[in-house]
Formats: structure tokens, sequence, C-alpha cells
């Protein structure tokens, strides 16, 4: 086969040939979160999923106005839910590994995505968050639905600046 | 009892001391266990307060994202690499400083540490490291383009910055440390506040413990005292009931004691009353029997205040005729009024709304007789005068008696002293009047359980009216009134074979004498074994049993009778007892006796007794009513004349009285048929007044009683009737 139409093929068959079920789009923006797992249901760039911020923003969300240790007054935040990122990557496990920009790492139980509204952040009073500004992902409990998380265990979990989650089996 | 009494009440009130104690204390605990609620209180808001970032772990971030913003610029001018790739990476690296920066500015953590100036200082140094090189980085991102100089100028920069923030981060270090020391300190205290507090307190519970042991032990022995003094009154109580048991013991028996030979005494005297006596001996005779019932009557009063003084007064409620029952009391005194020179006058109405009333008529007559012989007593050729009156109190018919005499009067002083026992108005009163100062305790007692009030009126020299009010429940008017009927003396009695059982001899006698005398045969028993025997042969009309005999008494030989097959089985038994009691009668009832009789007996009470079983017997009462009554007051007045007199005089008086009478009935006939009303009057009052002068009582009622309404043809029929019945049988 000509070497020359090979990527051509290649190309064609990816869009010809069927994703599997249920599969992500590919990112068109900036990657700002990649979803890694040893068995992903619907990767979609390299068996990791890879979404960029207008892909996060057509998910499942909620908005959020709430009181936090490291912002001034009521402030209003809005995002996908956590359970609903994980569900677009078809992604199953019983523990997370959040990951910030600055590689800090925080252990997230799967139960705090499935029984609780814990969102990740992509707006703060409606703006995008810049990395200046805790941006791009936070990882935001739902302190105004539920006052008793409101305490150290939930704020170690609150990563902020988050680049990536890694879903342990 | 008294000392006993005075201890426990101590043993109570130092019990009671204690408590206050306890008390005072318990309440000063309560004030420490709110002062360390509010303590412990205050720790934990302020632990809640504390829920805020980690300043340590906030400022040893800044350090750490400064120091690899160091080395990144440090290794890409070392290197010099200024490639996109590491640039892009440079820039990321500030600007997660920036956001460190951000945190440490405008995170809230605990309050020592934003409040340190120190930090502040150190954190405005840092501040302005970091917000100053926002624009080199900026202008980077801009324009793509990179200054090594100005890079060089910044890594001398955080050079510094690095230096400044790992100060920031020891001195952080210290402060939280120191903080936490003192913390720990602050919980170390509250602590040891704890301790003393719970130590307060279990030293509180013993010693509540301990004076709850001892107020209960207290408590016990001050029960155990009182019970001991209950019982300590109790039994002094029952000493003292059985004191007065003992004496109304000896009451009734002396009242017994008394009443038998008096019994006797005027039993005899009866009898020899109604022998033929010399005028002298006469009245001597009636002195005795006057004298006797006179004792009688006190000795009643007694033992009926003996009675009321036990709660025990018995009233016997039944229809009661009360025309009857007044006019005979008014007979009964009429004698006893004569004799002070005084007359009576009864007012009573015509007709009563309710002639038959629910009452007691022996307790009526016996306030009705006492209060009238006090009135005859206390007044001297005067006028006592009953008046009855039916009247209305509060929605309720009342029955009003009003005694009103124009005797010695009371004054205010002795008003007061009335109605109380053994009281007279005074002292010389007794000496006068006599009496035993009963009578009127009794009369208000009467008076009072037959739901009604007694009073007085009275003006010193002027007279006195006392009043009593019963209330006037209208009763059926009863089938047999043999109890009411005063006159059952005119009555000629049937003629009963009576076995008479007595022990003692005289009241044998005397019973036996006054059975004779109105007509009856009686066979003697002296105790209940010949009563029984002779019982057992012979057939009795009538048993009269006296209850204590020696050998065997009253109740066990009716017992016999009444179980035995012998002809007397069934016969009408009579109970004679001094000892009339509310138990002897329901003894004599269980017994199987018929009656009861309370002792003296009179020749009244045997007429009535013979009476009421020849009714039973019913055998000869056909012969009873052939001779018709004449009348006591027919008896005696005859007696007057003939005694004045002489036979002859009498019988020519009779028949003169009938001759006017038929004129008189006559007169009125022709009167009624003229339709003549006045004329009536006239001459009923002439007829009246002739059959009083020679006795005849019942033609004068009559007369009097037609005078009282119109003149009906029924009602002359009637008069003439009873005339014509008298002319007839004394003709015979």
């Amino acid at each position: 086969m000509n070497a020359r139409i090979l990527p051509a093929v290649l190309a064609l068959a990816a869009v010809l040939l069927p994703l599997p079920a249920g599969a992500l789009d590919l990112p068109k923006g900036e990657v700002i979160l990649t979803v890694t797992a040893t068995r992903l249901d619907h990767p979609n760039v390299d068996g990791t999923a890879q979404f960029d911020l207008a892909m996060l923003e057509t998910l499942a969300g909620r908005v959020g106005e709430m009181e936090t240790p490291w912002t001034e007054g009521k402030v209003k935040f809005s995002g996908p839910l956590l359970r609903s990122v994980l569900d677009a990557a078809g992604a199953h496990g019983t523990s997370l590994k959040v990951v910030a920009l600055n590689d800090y790492e925080a252990d997230v139980p799967m139960e705090d995505a499935t029984t609780l509204d814990t969102m990740l952040a992509t707006r703060i009073d409606g703006k995008p968050m810049s990395v200046r500004d805790k941006g791009p992902l936070f990882l935001v409990y739902p302190f105004d639905q539920n006052a008793d998380l409101f305490n150290e265990k939930y704020f170690s979990r609150s990563v902020w600046q988050i680049k990536s989650i890694k879903v342990a089996e | 009892m008294i000392s006993s009494a005075h201890k426990s009440g101590n043993i109570i009130r130092r019990a009671s001391k204690a408590t206050v104690v306890l008390q005072a204390f318990a309440v000063l605990l309560l004030v420490g266990l709110i002062f360390l609620f509010v303590d412990i209180s205050r720790k934990y808001s302020a632990l809640q307060d504390g829920i805020r970032e980690n300043a340590l772990w906030s400022v040893y971030q800044l350090d750490r994202e400064a120091r690899r913003l160091h080395e990144t610029l440090h290794i890409m001018l070392a290197e010099n690499d200024l490639s996109t790739k590491q640039v892009k990476a440079l820039v990321t690296r500030y600007d997660i400083l920036y956001s460190r920066m951000t945190i440490i500015e405008k995170s809230s953590f605990e309050r020592k540490f934003r409040l340190d100036a120190t930090v502040a200082e150190q954190v405005a140094a840092i501040r302005d490291i970091v917000f100053g090189r926002e624009k080199t980085f900026d202008r980077i991102v801009a324009s793509g383009v990179v200054d090594p100089s100005e890079l060089r100028a910044t890594d001398d920069d955080f050079e510094e910055l690095v230096h400044n923030t790992e100060k920031l981060l020891i001195y952080s270090n210290n402060t939280v440390s120191t903080e936490r020391a003192e913390a720990r300190n602050a919980v170390m205290s509250l602590q040891t506040k704890s301790a003393a507090l719970i130590i307060l307190l279990v030293v509180c519970v013993v010693f509540l413990i301990l004076t709850l042991r001892r107020q209960l032990k207290s408590v016990r022995l001050a029960g155990l005292s009182l019970e001991s003094l209950s019982n300590a009154l109790e039994q002094a109580y029952h000493d003292v009931e059985a004191g007065n048991r003992a004496k109304s013991q000896f009451m009734a028996t002396m009242g017994h004691e008394i009443r038998t030979p008096l019994n006797a005494i005027l039993g005899t005297a009866e009898l020899l009353e109604l022998s033929h006596l010399p005028p002298s001996v006469a009245t001597g005779v009636q002195t005795i029997r006057r004298s006797g019932e006179a004792l009688l009557e006190i000795i009643n009063e007694i033992l009926d205040f003996a009675k009321i003084e036990h709660g025990n007064l018995d009233v016997e409620i039944r229809p009661v005729d009360l025309r009857a029952v007044v006019s005979a009391t008014v007979v009964i005194i009429r004698d006893r009024a004569t004799e002070h020179g005084n007359r009576i006058a009864l007012e009573m109405p015509v007709a009563f709304e309710a002639p038959f009333i629910s009452s007691d008529p022996t307790r009526l007559r016996q306030v009705l007789l006492n209060l009238l012989s006090n009135a005859i007593k206390f007044t001297k050729n005067g006028l006592v005068t009953l008046r009855v009156s039916e009247m209305r109190a509060q929605d309720q018919a009342v029955l009003r008696f009003e005694i009103i005499d124009t005797g010695i009067g009371i004054d205010g002083d002795g008003l007061c002293k009335l109605f109380r026992p053994f009281s007279q108005v005074d002292a010389s009163i007794s000496r006068k009047y006599g009496g035993t100062g009963l009578g009127l305790t009794i009369c208000k007692q009467i008076v009072e359980v037959l739901g009604g009030r007694i009073g007085v009126d009275s003006v010193k020299g002027r007279g006195s009216t006392f009043w009593f009010e019963i209330p006037a429940v209208p009763a059926e008017r009863l089938s047999d009134d043999a109890d009411v009927d005063e006159r059952d003396e005119d009555q000629v009695l049937p003629r009963l074979h009576i076995l008479l059982v007595e022990d003692n001899r005289v009241n044998q006698q005397v019973a036996a004498g006054l059975l004779a005398h109105i007509g009856q045969t009686v066979t003697i028993a002296s105790d209940g074994l010949e009563a029984f025997d002779t019982a057992r042969t012979m057939h009795f009309d009538l048993i009269l049993m006296d209850m204590q005999m020696p050998r065997q008494d009253g109740i066990e030989a009716t017992k016999r009778i009444r179980n035995s097959d012998g002809p007397c089985k069934t016969v009408p038994i009579i109970a004679m007892t001094a000892n009339a009691s509310e138990d002897d009668r329901l003894l004599c009832e269980k017994a199987g006796m018929t009656g009861f009789q309370s002792k003296p007996v009179n020749m009244k009470q045997l007429r009535r007794i013979v009476r009421s079983i020849g009714c039973v017997d019913d055998g000869d009462h056909n012969e009873a009513a052939d001779n018709a009554p004449l009348g006591t007051t027919f008896e005696s007045r005859r007696a007057e004349v003939v005694e004045a007199l002489g036979e002859d005089a009498f019988a020519e008086l009779l028949t003169s009285f009938f001759d006017d009478a038929s004129t008189l009935l006559r007169e009125l006939h022709g009167a009624l048929a003229a339709n003549d009303s006045r004329s009536p009057d006239r001459l009923l009052h002439t007829l009246k007044g002739a059959a009083s002068s020679v006795g005849l009582q019942d033609v004068a009622d009559h007369s009097e009683a037609l005078r009282q309404q119109s003149l009906t043809d029924n009602g002359l029929r009637e008069l003439q009737d009873i005339v014509t019945q008298y002319k007839q049988r004394l003709a015979a």
C-alpha cells in the first residue's frame, strides 16, 4: 500500500468505523481534563478521556452559591457534576486520584461522586477560572446543601487547578 | 405521749434542716455545672470557628511554589533554554504561585495567624515581589517574546522571594506550634476544672446519699413514734369510749331499775282508783299516781337525752293525722292546764291542705306536750294558745306550731340559755318550777331530726311564744290509725284469753288486775319455762311476755313456742320490757314476736294491745260494735253530776237534753228548708252547749263542726243519727 495514502485510509477508517458505543467526541479546544483508568468505556484519545471546556459544560451540572475557606463572601460556582464527567468517560472504580497542576494529588472516594452532588466547577460567579484564580477546574463539594461537609476532611479533598483524574479499580 | 410526739417533731425538724443545707449545696453545684457548660460550649464554638484552611499548609505551598518557580527560571537561564514549552511551563508556575499568593491573601486562617503583625509584614513583602512581576509574565504571555535580561532580574527578585517565604514558613510554624501549645493548655485547664467539678459532684452525691439515708432513718423513726402515739391515742379514746358506754349502760340499767318498781306503784294506784275508795283516800291515790307519772316522765326524759347524746334518737316516719294528734295532745294537757287555772285555746285551720303528713306522731306529740306543759307550768290564770298553721318557706310546705302563753316570759339572757342541756333560765326556776332542764334540748333534737327548726320569742313578764316548724310532706291517709285514735278507751274490747308471763310478783298482780278490769281472762306464768309448758297444753289468744326472767328469758321462750307444735304456735306474742332499745326490738322480731311494748304498761296500752289483737282475730268484732263508745267525758261528767245531784237527777238531765235536742234538730231542719242561713248557727250553739253540759262531747263536737261550715242536709242528718244513737243506748 502506498505509504502516502495510509494516513488518509486511517482517517477515513476513523470516520467510517464505528467507535465504541457512546464514545466521547474528540476535544476541539484546549484539553483541560484527562481522565485515566485501567478500563474506560468511552475513551477518545489514546485510551484516555480528554475534555475541553465546551465538552465539560454540555454535561449535567449544577450551580451552587456558597462560602468556602478560600474565597471571600458567598460565591457562585457552576460546572458539571463529578459523576456526570465520570459517566461520560465511562469510568468505573472505587476511588479517584485528583491531580492538580502543581502535582498535588488528593484521594477522593467514589461515593463522594455518586452520593454527593460534587461538581467540577468551571466557572466562578459565571466567569471561567484562570490558573491564577484556582482554575481551570475546581472540585467543589456541595457545602451549600450539607453543612456537615464543612470541615478539614473535605477541604483537603477540594482540589483546585485540576488537570487530571485517575480512577482506581 | 406528748414527749414522744415532741421527739418525732424534733427529728423531722432536724431532717428538714439537713435538707435545706443539701438544697443550697445542690444549687451551688448547679451553678458550677452551668459555668462549666458555658465554658465547654464556648470552646466548642471556638472549635467550630476554627474550621478553616490550614495556614501552615498554605504557607508551605506558597514556599514550595516559589521555590519551584525559582528553580524553573534558574534552570532556564543556566541552560539558556527559552523554548516555547519552557516559557509556557514557567508562566504556569508563575500562575500557580500567583494563585497561592491569592489564597494567603484571601483565605480565612486561624485567628492568631491572621492578626499577627509579623505575618502581615512578611506576607506584604512576599506579595510585593509576586504581584510586582505580574506585568512581566503578562507581557510574555501577550507577546510570546522573552527578554533574557528581564528574566535575570526576575530571577534575582525570586531569590529574595524564596528567602522571604522560607522566613514566613519558619515563623508560621513557630506561631502555629505556640498556638497548639496554648490550645493544649486551655484544654488541660478545662479538664482540670471539669475534674474539680466532678469531684465536687461526687462529694455532693455522697453527701446526698448520706443525708438521704439519715433522713429516711429519721422519718422512719418519726413514723414509728407517731404510730405509737396514735396507738396510745386510740387506746385513750377506747378507754374514754368504754367509760362513756359504761355510763350509758348504767343509765339504762338505772332506768330499768327505777321503772320496774314505778310500774308497780303506778299500776297499783290505777287499780286502787278503779275500786270504790273514800274521797280522801282517792285523792291520795290520785296524788301517788300523778307523782309517779311525773317521775316516769322525768326518767324518760333523761333516758331520751342519753339516747340523743349517743346520736341515736330513733324516729319512725309514717303518715300522721295532724288533726288527731293535735287534738289528742290538747285533750291530754287540758286537765293540767285547768289545775293551773289556765285556759287552753286551739287555733287550727278548718281543713289542712295536707291533713296527713309524713312524720313521727309519737315524737311530734312529745314535742307538743313538752312545750305545752312548759307553757302551762310558767303561766298562772292565763291563756295558752296552740296555733297550727300551714305555710310555705323556700318552696317547701311547712307546718308551723306556735305555743303562745301569757306567763312569766324570759329575758334576753335567759333566751340564750334555752335549748342547752341541763340549763334553765336561772337557778330559782328549778327551785320554784322543777324539771330536768332537758325538755327543750330534747325538743330541739327531735325537731331537727324531723328536718325542722325551733325557736322562741319572749318578753319578760308578758309571755312567751315557742314555735317550731317541720316540713309538711303530704302522706297517704293511714288505714290502721289505731295509734292515732286516742279515744280507743271508748270502745268495748273483745274478750281474750291472755297468757301473762312475768316474774315480778307485783307486776304480775298489777298487769293481771288491769287486764281483768278491761274484761280479759288471764293466766299467769312466772318464767319462760312455765310459759312454754302452759302454752303447750292450752290455747291463748295473746301472750304478753316479759323479756328478763330467771331460768328462761322471753326471747328463748318465744323461740321455743314458735318452734313447737303446740296450740300457741301462731298466737301473737307481745314483748314487754323496760329496756326499750332498738337492739331489743330487733331481737324480739328475730325471735318471732309479734309486737313490742315498753314497760311500765298502763291501762290504755293494754286496751290498745287487746283491741289490735281482737281486730286481727275479728271474732267478736260485731259484739263490740253493738256496744258503741260513750266517751270518757260522758263518764266523768256523769260521775260529777251523780256525785253532786244523784243518779236520778242525771237521768232527768239526760231526758231533758234529748227533748231539747229533738226540738233544736227540728228547728234546724226547718231553717235548712227555709234557706235561713242565720238561725242554724245559733241553734247549733245551743245544742253544743246542752250536749257539753251532759258530757256528750261527740254531739257537742259535731255541732261545733257544723257551725264552721254551711249547713247541709247530710251533715244535719248525721248529727241527728248520733243523737238518736245516744238516746237509744242511754235509754237502754
